[in-house]
């Protein structure tokens, strides 16, 4: 049994806690994480069939579970207290209170994830760079953004980040994905044989996404002691932007041995180290 | 691949009226000294051979015509007569190219004789291959006249179908009992209880989708057995004229048809992104043998990439040729648009 809390001028009526009400506050809690892994399983599974939607229909989990988390909350409190019109407004400002001292990092993820799910800085799915980290968003939480890195890591971002960093987003909520692919070459092989050799490498790719919108690109770049060749163009579905990189590479070269185009002699790229 | 949409004792062609009054016209403006390309671009099946052969008939004007069924090779295939000055009909002009390093060779050469020849080019183009040269060289810029080839409406198909039989000579038998022309059907399900050896009933509705079409396009009370069987042949094709005989070969029992012989075949197509890219490959190409397949996706498990997809149906191989089978083109072309491997 918990004494109701004095505030200054208003009476905040807390309820009673019996073992009644912590089962049931726990059971909401149960209830609703269940909902939430049930759902999420579900539209991750539509999303896989939904084509080039599939990170929008991915984007509806985190909303999903903010909204059950909340509703689950406002069960809870309403076990706990309940509130007239002034009361509320007394009430807020002592949570108000709560939140500037204790919970203030945790209020600030919710809201960072609020924000992360209506402004849409990224999405489920995107690939992003946050702070240090470049990975695949797999989840947006209530409290922390999950990322998978290309070396399969599991890294939490804290959602409040959103105020205080910037956050390189490579897709934008599209499933395909710039990919920037270099390639150096000596100053005596054939340039512009190269460059037609990468550029049919591009687009004769299976990972390979062309239109008006998502055009590739071949250029040419002159250094004291090597030339750069440098594709842009973009890859049907950014899990696969690796796969894409390293089939475009490697087949680029293969065609560069029979054509006799050499890479940069490592004489020469220590010499432009000592430069 | 190629299919007759050649009326039966008769050299009229059925469907493409529009197509074919572009193209004569396209012909009398050559003659008088316009020269404006032709490329006709179509589906698998839709009969764009049998479209050029046509035309060639209908056509006073000399023609040089080649067919292509297999990737071209060699540049001297490409050798055209210069003068005096004619029309060269290309048919199946997407084996110009190979999708490879190297595979656009050929097709450069074949475009440069385009331009720089006096000669009146219709070429013939599949149309995923088209979609692909046209976002990667813009192939567009090369044939003022484009032709896509439109759907078959239902009278079409009617009329492409009944042109190789006698009047009369087919029965049309209307098997679709009262119960399969009810909108809502109640059915009882039933569900045996473990342990208890005990069997209960679980009622539940289903909708007749095709009843419910039916209805509210409010031709139903007038629709003969042949009708309904055309619509669903239509339907089961999506207005390919290839597709459509074959359903209608597969479905007749000589000489009787009715609406429960129409099958509609569907797919559980089940591919990885490598199967799906090779399954788009043969799709673009019409025909391809397996070392072709090899050089395009460089995937050496190819073997077992091909017995997966003629597993489930999809490709067929005939004399070393990988094809796509006509049941399964509609299901497999939406399976690789979601997928987005069509782009």
């Amino acid at each position: 049994m918990v004494d109701n809390t004095n505030f200054p001028g208003v009476e905040v009526p807390i309820k009673p806690i019996d073992l009644g009400t912590i089962l049931s506050s726990i059971l909401i809690i149960i209830g609703a994480y269940l909902v939430t892994r049930i759902i999420t399983y579900i539209l991750i599974r539509v999303s896989e069939r939904a084509g080039a939607r599939r990170i929008t229909v991915k984007m509806v989990v985190p909303l999903l579970k903010f909204a059950i988390y909340g509703i689950a909350l406002y069960y809870i409190l309403g076990f706990l207290i309940s509130l007239s019109s002034t009361q509320l407004i007394a009430f807020s400002g002592l949570l108000g209170a709560a939140i500037g001292f204790g919970l203030k990092d945790l209020f600030a993820d919710v809201i960072g994830g609020l924000i992360i799910i209506f402004e849409k800085p990224y999405q489920l799915g995107d690939k992003v760079k946050i702070g240090d980290y470049y990975g695949e968003v797999s989840d947006i939480g209530i409290r922390a953004t999950r990322l998978v890195t290309p070396d399969d890591n599991l890294v939490s971002v804290p959602n409040y980040l959103i105020f205080t960093q910037a956050v390189a987003s490579a897709n934008a909520g599209s499933p395909e994905m710039m990919v920037v692919i270099d390639l150096f070459i000596d100053l005596d092989s054939d340039a512009e044989l190269a460059m037609s050799i990468l550029k049919e490498a591009i687009v004769t790719s299976k990972y390979v996404y062309i239109s008006k919108k998502r055009p590739f690109t071949v250029i040419l770049e002159d250094y004291p002691f090597y030339r750069r060749i440098r594709a842009k163009a973009y890859v049907y579905d950014l899990r696969y932007e690796f796969e894409f990189k390293s089939e475009v590479t490697r087949r680029t070269w293969k065609e560069f041995s029979k054509k006799g185009i050499t890479a940069p002699q490592v004489n020469v790229m220590s010499e432009k180290t000592m430069c | 691949m190629g299919i007759t949409l050649v009326k039966k004792n008769s050299n009229e062609i059925i469907g493409y009226k529009q197509e074919i009054e572009s193209i004569q016209k396209a012909i009398t403006d050559f003659e008088s000294g316009q020269k404006l390309d032709i490329a006709i671009i179509s589906e698998p099946f839709a009969g764009r051979s049998t479209l050029v052969n046509a035309i060639e008939e209908m056509t006073a004007y000399k023609i040089t015509k080649r067919s292509f069924s297999s990737i071209v090779r060699n540049k001297e295939e490409l050798m055209f007569p210069e003068r005096p000055k004619r029309i060269v009909v290309i048919d199946n002009s997407h084996f110009f190219y190979l999708r490879t390093i190297g595979g656009f060779d050929i097709l450069e050469a074949f475009l440069k004789s385009v331009i720089s020849s006096n000669n009146l080019f219709i070429t013939t183009w599949n149309l995923y291959s088209w979609n692909y040269l046209h976002e990667v060289i813009n192939i567009g810029q090369f044939f003022p006249i484009q032709l896509k080839l439109p759907k078959f409406t239902p009278t079409d198909l009617k009329e492409l179908i009944l042109s190789g039989y006698k009047e009369d000579e087919l029965e049309f038998l209307d098997d679709v009992t009262s119960e399969d022309k009810r909108i809502i059907n109640f059915f009882r399900y039933p569900v045996t209880i473990k342990g208890r050896e005990k069997t209960i009933n679980i009622p539940f509705l289903t909708i007749n989708f095709d009843r419910l079409r039916f209805r509210l396009s409010r031709k139903e009370e007038k629709k003969k057995a042949e009708d309904i069987i055309f619509e669903m042949i239509y339907r089961v094709s999506n207005g390919n004229p290839g597709v459509a005989k074959v359903v209608w070969e597969k479905s007749l029992e000589y000489p009787i048809i009715k609406p429960s012989y129409v099958r509609e075949n569907s797919f559980k197509i089940d591919l990885d992104y490598t199967e799906s890219f090779i399954l788009y490959i043969i799709l673009s190409m019409e025909s391809l043998t397996k070392e072709e397949i090899v050089e395009i996706t460089g995937e050496i498990k190819v073997d077992k990439i091909l017995y997966r997809l003629a597993h489930q149906g999809l490709i067929t191989v005939d004399h070393g040729y990988y094809k796509i089978r006509p049941e399964a083109f509609n299901s497999l072309v939406d399976y690789l648009k979601k997928s987005r491997v069509i782009w």
